[in-house]
């Protein structure tokens, strides 16, 4: 197995370019030397944590732009992440134990691409960007067209993620990151369910709903009918089961060691409830009625 | 591929080389012959290889050695000074934590980062410190005395 | 505190060799190091039951740095087995599980040996996979073991295959009484195979010595069994091979080489060494332990009960189908006690229950923590609470309702001497504040007892060598996994010998140098290893008295040991030092060695004249379910258990919450996963889940005392018996908690919400 540790990101570029899907880029590790133990040695593994500026959190005018080579952990303590983008946040504090979020990147988490990787739904109801070099430039792309199946991104073997920028929600907004795990935080998620409620002025309807599923569907996804059902209307008890279960339509689960789909789907209904029961109350200061 | 690794073990500067895909614990275990980090899951899931590592618990089993470049690590067997126990590896000793004793290192680890931070650790502050830690033996129920046990020892309450 | 009788016994001092391990030091079998060691590795199926067509190990021996490649033509065509002996240590002609062993390298390096494997070719003919055990029973089954006859003891006119053991407990005249019954309750229970997933993966190393002596290095329970293993595996002559035991990262049974036919590792090392002419080591990873090493079983029963309208048990009919895997292994003891242990541990005047036990094409069932035990109380006691719902009983009176007395007798034991179970009953439910405590919704109570039969099984010997100095190295034949090497034994001899515990030094087990012992398991370690190096220090002590008594001018009678100086009782000026008499001893017969054993013989027949005193045990908790996704958070938890005279009371308290924590993770998170080709889907602690700290309730303990065990100070064994009732306790309360009964393990979220729905409560 060849070793680089590029010191620029041309040079990193450089290397993908000359090593196509011979190279695997490793940042944390915390995957990536499981699949090197485990697996298969790669080609090439290109450690990309010498290079400068692609690490740190910033607030860039109305939203946070985050490096690519954050740590969870640095996620997890940071207090403007924690105020301002809650429902990241809240993956952050679920992602394994804090001996992996000392070490693994979120760029890593969002590279590997895993259905259920914990930052992936809240970056889709967060409506972030990923912002992708190449060696002939660079582009920003919405994590909704990001993902294109399990270990698949639209960065193909040549790109390499620098930054993710998230724009606050607006005012009002609460959002929560559901886990279903059998253990807790150590668990690979069996269900995600990431959900954000923006109330109207009056607190009396749902102005906007986001809904992000994970692990349910080979990339994770936002549930947009479920979504058009609640928007513009109060949220009362019926309609939130009547969401539930059309969110579990929206997911296309599969049966594995960890559950079956039809397990996956209940969850998907359980987890979507109470997250609109949660951020409605905690929008709104009410009960959802009944 | 191999490569030379420069870095600061328990306050010693140790070089040597190992192969590009070496584990940190495989380079602590195998090329240092430092047996104190224990092998167990090698997937980042159990924490018996738990070390310091600029200051924070890591899984030295999913980092890479070459990565240790210019770290400051601290393993199990720097935690005693000299022939003195730290006083969490006495409270694991005295509340009988350690049964076969093989989770007890990457526990003390994460127990010391902990108490490094707070000698006042709630139930959710160890339960973040050592949810990563994982006992077959005990059960945890000594495992969390002796965190209490040494939580108080060191702020002087015991 | 020690209770006034004694000095140490009853306390817990601080383990022997816990400063190593708090430490650091490389104590353990992963540890070693041998010079000049090469890296061994196991080729294992890619089918769960194919024949072996053909292995061409041309390529793999030709790679560079590859010192040996072996497959069953290298060894001698010789099986191991307990029961049946049905097992090649590298399979010959058939697989019959996807860990089965095909070949083995030594190499260099771990990556070469890695790259050895792949480069052996093994050609397949691939055989229909045997996943359930019941469906492999059925007598169009494909057969699994062609040249293994079914058991003798089968009844008339059954017609099964693939069955390697059959236990039958008969009482009375179930079936008569059953049809007398007032009630019927008739239900059928499921548990699945999990792993003991002890964290220090397993090793073996080996290396012929220049006098061309085998030398085997094994963290085995059992390196006794070990020994006779290598040798007859590989045509050596017992004493030519030395097994040396590490120290252990956890066993918990399923490091029990020797003892089952489980995953011979040992002979696969030594035969590498053999051929390489260098010390071979063999690490396994964990990920390669769940799909090869032994097993707890996963077990079918059916279990159905007649009762009387006032709540006295009148009949029992069961049937247990237990899981073997690929090999008989442990499979037909553990299916044996699990047969027993379905007839409940109650009064039970009439009882029909058989037993049987199967192969299938899986990981093969070892000695694991209470075999078979843990599977029959899940039915057993959360039938308990189904028939105590139709009674419209309270649960725990209508256990105490059945409760034994002394001079009954109960399934597999033929009289009490005394009973604690009621004891425990009571106490379970004081401190659960049973009847009292207010639960909230969602909630629920529920208690489940136990108990477990330890004194059937092999004596074994220990000596006691007073050193010069006066302090004392024991040798007896069990090793250290957190058990009693380094807890009860340093106590009991400090107690006899009036010295200070840490003056005592346990040995690590040498088969040159140790007793014999069938090795640390079956919670026999105080019994067998304690009573003897009771005995010993006694005999030690005896010959130190003998001889300090001439100096001393004074009778051996009038003599104790006290700060290490022998001295008479009531003229503590008269003394000489314990060191002094050691010494002297070199002048007149060398050293002084007592020598102790457990009489297993002797045991039986007390236990016959008198009855025996089981280690009873009740567990209770209150548990909250989520009914929208199933998640059940233990609330509060508690164990009461009679083990006789605790020794070391920590190390009992641990063992105690140990165990009740295996048994909760079988409970809520573990269980081994196939697909319909036998292949392991969690193999690694990624989706193998044992139980981490946050989903742990403190798990409070209460030991019983009064009832004295066949042990030294009359202590039991306490290393198994807390695994037994655990996931009927769990599924009691979610019963409560619910009103809805899960019959199959684990009691997983996935398991419970389908349950919940099953019922129309979610």
């Amino acid at each position: 197995m060849e070793y680089f540790e590029p010191k620029t990101l041309s040079d990193a570029l450089a290397l993908l370019a000359q090593h196509g899907a011979e190279a695997k880029l490793i940042a944390g590790g915390t995957d990536v030397m499981v699949d090197i133990k485990f697996k298969e040695e790669p080609g090439s593994l290109v450690n990309i944590k010498k290079i400068p500026g692609l690490s740190g959190i910033k607030e860039n005018g109305g939203g946070l732009s985050i490096g690519a080579l954050t740590t969870i952990r640095e996620l997890e303590t940071n207090a403007i992440l924690r105020d301002k983008l809650p429902v990241l946040w809240e993956a952050a504090h679920q992602f394994a134990s804090l001996q992996v979020r000392n070490t693994a990147t979120i760029g890593g988490n969002i590279g590997r691409a895993s259905p259920s990787g914990e930052t992936l739904a809240p970056l889709l109801v967060l409506d972030a960007k990923a912002k992708i070099a190449f060696t002939d430039g660079e582009k920003t792309e919405p994590f909704s067209s990001f993902f294109q199946g399990p270990g698949k991104t639209s960065m193909g073997t040549k790109g390499l993620l620098t930054a993710i920028e998230i724009p606050y929600p607006a005012a009002g907004s609460k959002g929560v990151y559901l886990k279903h795990a059998v253990r807790g935080a150590m668990d690979i998620a069996m269900v995600g369910v990431a959900v954000m409620l923006t109330p109207d002025s009056g607190k009396n309807q749902v102005q906007d709903v986001r809904i992000g599923l994970g692990a349910v569907a080979p990339t994770p996804l936002r549930a947009p009918k479920t979504e058009a059902l609640l928007r513009g209307k109060p949220l009362t008890a019926a309609l939130i089961k009547q969401a539930g279960a059309l969110a579990a339509s929206e997911s296309s689960p599969i049966s594995d060691q960890r559950s079956s789909a039809e397990n996956r789907r209940w969850i998907v209904e359980a987890l979507t409830r109470r997250g609109l029961e949660q951020t409605w109350k905690a929008a709104t200061g009410k009960e959802v009625a009944s | 591929m191999s490569v030379t690794i420069h870095t600061t073990i328990n306050g010693n500067a140790v070089s040597a080389s190992a192969e590009a895909s070496t584990s940190l614990l495989e380079f602590l275990r195998d090329t240092l012959e430092m047996k104190g980090s224990k092998l167990c899951c090698n997937t980042g899931e159990c924490g018996a290889c738990t070390v310091i590592y600029n200051g924070k618990p890591i899984n030295t089993c999913v980092t890479m050695a070459a990565d240790a470049n210019g770290a400051e690590i601290t393993t199990i067997e720097g935690l005693a000074d000299g022939e003195t126990l730290h006083p969490v590896q006495q409270a694991f000793i005295d509340t009988g934590a350690v049964q076969c004793g093989y989770c007890t290192p990457g526990f003390i680890m994460s127990v010391k980062s902990l108490l490094d931070r707070t000698t006042k650790p709630t139930a959710e502050d160890i339960e973040e410190a050592v949810s990563g830690n994982i006992c077959r033996c005990t059960g945890y129920n000594k495992i969390v005395d002796a965190i209490h046990l040494a939580a108080a020892r060191i702020a002087g309450r015991a | 505190m020690a209770k006034a009788e004694f000095k140490v016994i009853g306390t817990s001092p601080a383990r022997m060799g816990g400063v190593e391990r708090v430490i650091g030091k490389g104590v353990y079998g992963i540890d070693l190091m041998l010079k000049d060691q090469l890296h061994g590795a196991i080729l294992r199926s890619q089918y769960a039951h194919a024949k072996i067509v053909s292995i061409d190990t041309s390529e793999a021996k030709a790679l560079p740095g590859v010192h040996a490649v072996v497959t069953a033509a290298d060894a001698p065509d010789v099986r191991y087995g307990r029961s049946y002996i049905d097992r090649y240590i590298l399979a010959r002609h058939k697989v019959r599980f996807m860990g089965d062993p095909v070949a083995a390298v030594a190499a260099d390096t771990p990556a070469i040996a890695k790259q050895a494997l792949k480069k052996i070719k093994v050609v397949y003919e691939p055989l229909p996979v045997l996943i359930d055990q019941e469906d492999a029973m059925r007598p169009d089954a494909p057969t699994l073991h062609d040249d293994m006859p079914l058991p003798k003891n089968l009844p008339e006119g059954v017609k099964v295959k693939n069955v390697c053991g059959f236990a039958t407990v008969r009482v009375g005249d179930a079936e008569k009484a059953m049809a007398e019954a007032d009630i019927v309750v008739d239900e059928v229970y499921e548990t699945k195979m999990i792993h003991p997933q002890y964290l220090e993966p397993r090793i073996a190393a080996a290396q012929v010595e220049p006098n061309g002596r085998l030398t085997v290095w094994a963290n085995a329970q059992a390196p006794f069994p070990v020994r006779q293993e290598v040798a007859k595996m590989l045509g050596l002559p017992l004493n030519n091979v030395r097994v040396i035991s590490a120290e252990l990262g956890g066993g918990f049974g399923g490091k029990g080489s020797g003892i089952t036919s489980g995953a011979a590792v040992e002979p696969i090392c030594a035969l590498l060494a053999i051929k390489a002419k260098r010390p071979v080591m063999i690490v396994l990873d964990k990920a390669e332990e769940t799909i090869s090493t032994t097993i707890r079983s996963g077990a079918k029963m059916y279990i159905k009960t007649g009762v009387k309208k006032d709540g006295a048990i009148v009949a029992r009919i069961g049937k247990v189908i237990y899981d073997a895997g690929g090999y008989s292994g442990f499979g037909v003891q553990a299916g044996g006690r699990c047969t027993n242990m379905l007839g409940g541990w109650y009064l039970m005047p009439n009882c029909h229950i058989d037993g049987y036990t199967v192969y299938t094409n899986k990981q093969v069932c070892g000695p694991v923590r209470g075999p078979g035990g843990p599977q029959a109380a899940f039915a057993v006691e959360s039938h308990m609470d189904s028939i105590a719902a139709r009674l419209g009983m309270d649960p725990a009176e209508f256990r105490l309702k059945n409760i034994p007395k002394a001079g009954d007798k109960i399934v597999g034991v033929p009289k009490l001497r005394d009973v604690s179970l009621g004891e425990t009953i009571r106490i379970a439910k004081e401190k659960i504040g049973w009847g009292n405590v207010k639960l909230e919704k969602n909630q629920g109570i529920g208690m489940a007892t136990g108990s477990w039969i330890e004194s059937a099984g092999p004596g074994g010997g220990a000596t006691i060598k007073i050193n010069e100095d006066g302090s004392v190295t024991v040798h007896i034949g069990k090793i250290d996994m957190g058990t009693i090497p380094g807890f009860g034994i340093p106590l009991i001899v400090a107690e006899e010998l009036g010295i200070p515990v840490s003056d005592v030094t346990v040995a690590n087990v040498d088969t040159d140098a140790s007793p014999w012992d069938a090795g640390t398991v079956g919670s026999r370690g105080i019994l067998v290893s304690g009573t003897a190096s009771r005995l010993a220090a006694i005999d030690a002590r005896n010959q130190l008295f003998k001889m300090a008594a001439r100096q001393l001018e004074a009778s051996p009678e009038d003599l104790e040991i006290v700060d290490r100086q022998i001295r008479v009782r009531g003229t503590p000026s008269k003394s000489v030092s314990l060191a002094t008499v050691a010494t002297n001893a070199h002048t007149v017969i060398g050293e002084v060695i007592g020598r102790g054993y457990c009489d297993n013989l002797q045991l039986m027949a007390e236990e016959k004249a008198h009855g025996s005193s089981q280690p009873f045990t009740a567990h209770a908790c209150i548990v909250e379910v989520s009914p929208d996704t199933g998640n059940v958070k233990i609330l509060k938890y508690v164990a009461v258990h009679d083990i006789g005279q605790p020794i070391h009371k920590a190390a009992v308290e641990g063992q105690i919450e140990g165990a009740t924590a295996m048994s909760i993770g079988q409970a809520l998170c573990e269980q081994v996963v196939f697909d319909k080709d036998g292949r392991t889907m969690n193999p690694s602690f990624v989706d193998y889940l044992m139980p981490t700290i946050n989903m742990m309730p403190r798990i409070e303990t209460t030991l019983v005392e009064g009832y004295p065990g066949a042990g030294p100070y009359g202590a039991k064994g306490a290393g198994e018996i807390a695994c037994v009732p655990p996931m009927a306790c769990i599924a009691n309360a979610i019963f409560n908690a619910t009103g809805v009964r899960i019959k199959t393990l684990p009691l997983s979220p996935e398991n419970v919400l389908r349950g919940l729905k099953e019922a129309g409560k979610a």
